[in-house]
């Protein structure tokens, strides 16, 4: 069975994702040991020609698919440290990725997710059609997970996070795709019966929604991704070095801030400003 | 194999527990296997169920009044009339054949007792909002709305006896084993409890074991993020026409301890009685 990675990615004028993904990307093919893809619109080609970044990309990505942009008004706060910004949150597509992956096997990461470890090269050999990742592990621990990282509402199904997920090309992963995406259209009706907040849309949510109805309405017992290990962007990626990510951290989210590091451990990154501020050195590992 | 469940009430001017455990009688009669099925009540005045529909669905009616409220379930060893028997509290639905259980119960228990119970999510309840006199007196946690027993069991006959002991005698009980937090009320949990620990036989009679699973609908214990007194403010209690229940998001598959009696209306009855009749 074709196996492979895929990674979407679409710029805004804040956040350039497709240069981000040359640092994903490279990452996962060289410890996963298995081709990449990039899924990406015109306009963000368009840029990475600009920038002189698409012959590189053509490298590192075994197909450059190009999809439409997601059209929608979906913007939302992004952190860099102390500082904050809003920009647009292009993600509504991922429900496509059934349709437009080149492989059979498709392991789905964000472009913010940085594979350091070759831990999700075993779970190709799960029997599943559908793995997603099944938690957040904060790297400061319990005391920084919120009740909405582990739940999707106060009352509603646990949270999955979509930020990996890995799938077989079936009728069934069809089908659970084709429900994401309803749960997409019709997000407001699904926000009112499972009782999440329905000003941003969020793809862990409708997977996690997704996920809930496939598995008959019933806690998932299924198997499942590991945790995602995650810094979050009022934290700071300060460093790299030799596969050693240096942070900035801030155990009580406040203006104190302690340093720690991180190695041989894949890890989500969601200080995008911070990964751009270390792209040369992130380019160097690869 | 002569296998029976056993629901015991006591009827009171506040609830119905008699249409209570009608309903439930109902539920196993639909759920449950031919010989896996039999449900004995007993209750302290039958006038009470005598114009139900379908009163058929108590294979045997007994009639007990010498303890009132819920001190009567500490008799259920002496007033099952089956060889093998599970005790049940009224306020609880069966919703899936649970028989294959009945089998390993019978194998290999004389007494089992309920250990765990569950939120309308299927996550084990760790929350001791309810049971602050099990944690700070060490008891074991020990639910007596399922509990398995064998008739003439020398094990369970002692069990029941010590526990009859402490229902009788709250007091002495109290202020002599629960001292760390003593309960306003030493209920049938808190007696069994006590009594398997003066007795040292809690990893005989509750030892791990993925059933009962019995979901436990009480607001405090449901880990949500706030407090919440009645747990149905919070989630929707559908009931359908099939007789298939959920709450919140949902679909429930495990035996339900809905704990608010107003969840029993007219219609479920009405729902559970026309499946019932089909069946017959």
């Amino acid at each position: 069975m074709k196996k492979g990675i895929l990674i979407f990615a679409h710029n805004n004028r804040q956040i350039d994702y497709a240069r981000m993904s040359l640092v994903t990307g490279s990452l996962a093919k060289k410890n996963l040991g298995v081709p990449v893809s990039l899924a990406t619109d015109p306009s963000t080609v368009e840029w990475m020609r600009e920038s002189n970044i698409f012959d590189k990309a053509s490298e590192i990505f075994d197909h450059i698919i190009i999809v439409n942009r997601p059209q929608e008004n979906n913007n939302r706060k992004f952190f860099d440290g102390k500082e904050n910004f809003v920009a647009p949150f292009n993600n509504g597509n991922r429900s496509s990725v059934w349709e437009i992956t080149p492989y059979e096997h498709t392991l789905l990461i964000d472009s913010d997710y940085f594979v350091l470890s070759d831990n999700l090269s075993k779970y190709w050999q799960v029997d599943a059609d559908l793995l997603i990742g099944s938690g957040y592990n904060d790297i400061v621990g319990e005391s920084r997970t919120g009740y909405l990282d582990r739940y999707i509402s106060d009352t509603g199904v646990k949270m999955l996070w979509a930020t990996t997920v890995m799938f077989k090309k079936t009728q069934s992963t069809k089908i659970f795709f084709e429900l994401v995406q309803h749960i997409k259209d019709n997000y407001r009706h699904f926000a009112d019966v499972y009782r999440f907040n329905p000003l941003m849309f969020r793809n862990d949510i409708a997977f996690s929604v997704a996920r809930h109805i496939m598995y008959g309405f019933e806690q998932d017992a299924e198997y499942s991704l590991p945790p995602i290990f995650s810094v979050t962007d009022k934290d700071m990626l300060y460093d790299v070095d030799a596969n050693k990510f240096t942070f900035l951290i801030t155990p009580t989210m406040n203006d104190q801030y302690c340093i720690t590091t991180v190695k041989d451990k894949d890890v989500h990154i969601m200080n995008k400003q911070s990964i751009s501020r270390n792209f040369d050195k992130l380019m160097e590992l690869v | 194999m002569n296998f029976g469940y056993l629901i015991v009430v006591n009827e009171n001017n506040k609830h119905n527990y008699s249409r209570l455990a009608y309903a439930l009688a109902l539920s196993i009669k639909n759920t449950q296997k031919p010989g896996y099925d039999q449900v004995a009540l007993v209750i302290d005045d039958p006038e009470y169920i005598k114009d139900y529909n379908s009163t058929w669905v108590f294979d045997h009616v007994i009639t007990w009044n010498n303890k009132k409220g819920w001190d009567g379930r500490s008799y259920m060893d002496q007033l099952s009339p089956f060889d093998h028997t599970v005790c049940l509290d009224a306020d609880m639905l069966f919703l899936r054949d649970y028989s294959h259980w009945i089998d390993y119960f019978i194998e290999n228990s004389e007494l089992y007792i309920a250990n765990k119970s569950y939120t309308y999510r299927g996550e084990e309840v760790t929350n001791n909002y309810y049971r602050k006199c099990f944690t700070a007196n060490e008891l074991p946690n020990l639910y007596s709305f399922y509990t398995f027993f064998v008739k003439n069991s020398p094990l369970a006959k002692e069990f029941f006896d010590l526990q009859r002991e402490i229902i009788n005698n709250p007091v002495e009980f109290s202020n002599s084993f629960l001292t760390k937090y003593k309960p306003k009320v030493v209920g049938t949990d808190e007696a069994f409890a006590l009594a398997a620990k003066i007795l040292d036989i809690t990893d005989e009679v509750a030892y791990k074991l993925e059933f009962p699973r019995v979901v436990h609908f009480k607001g405090m214990i449901q880990n949500w993020p706030y407090a919440a007194d009645v747990a149905s403010d919070h989630v929707g209690f559908y009931f359908d026409r099939n007789a298939k229940l959920k709450i919140g998001n949902y679909q429930q598959h495990d035996i339900v301890h809905y704990v608010e009696k107003d969840k029993i209306t007219l219609e479920t009855i009405n729902t559970l009685e026309e499946i019932a009749w089909k069946k017959k």
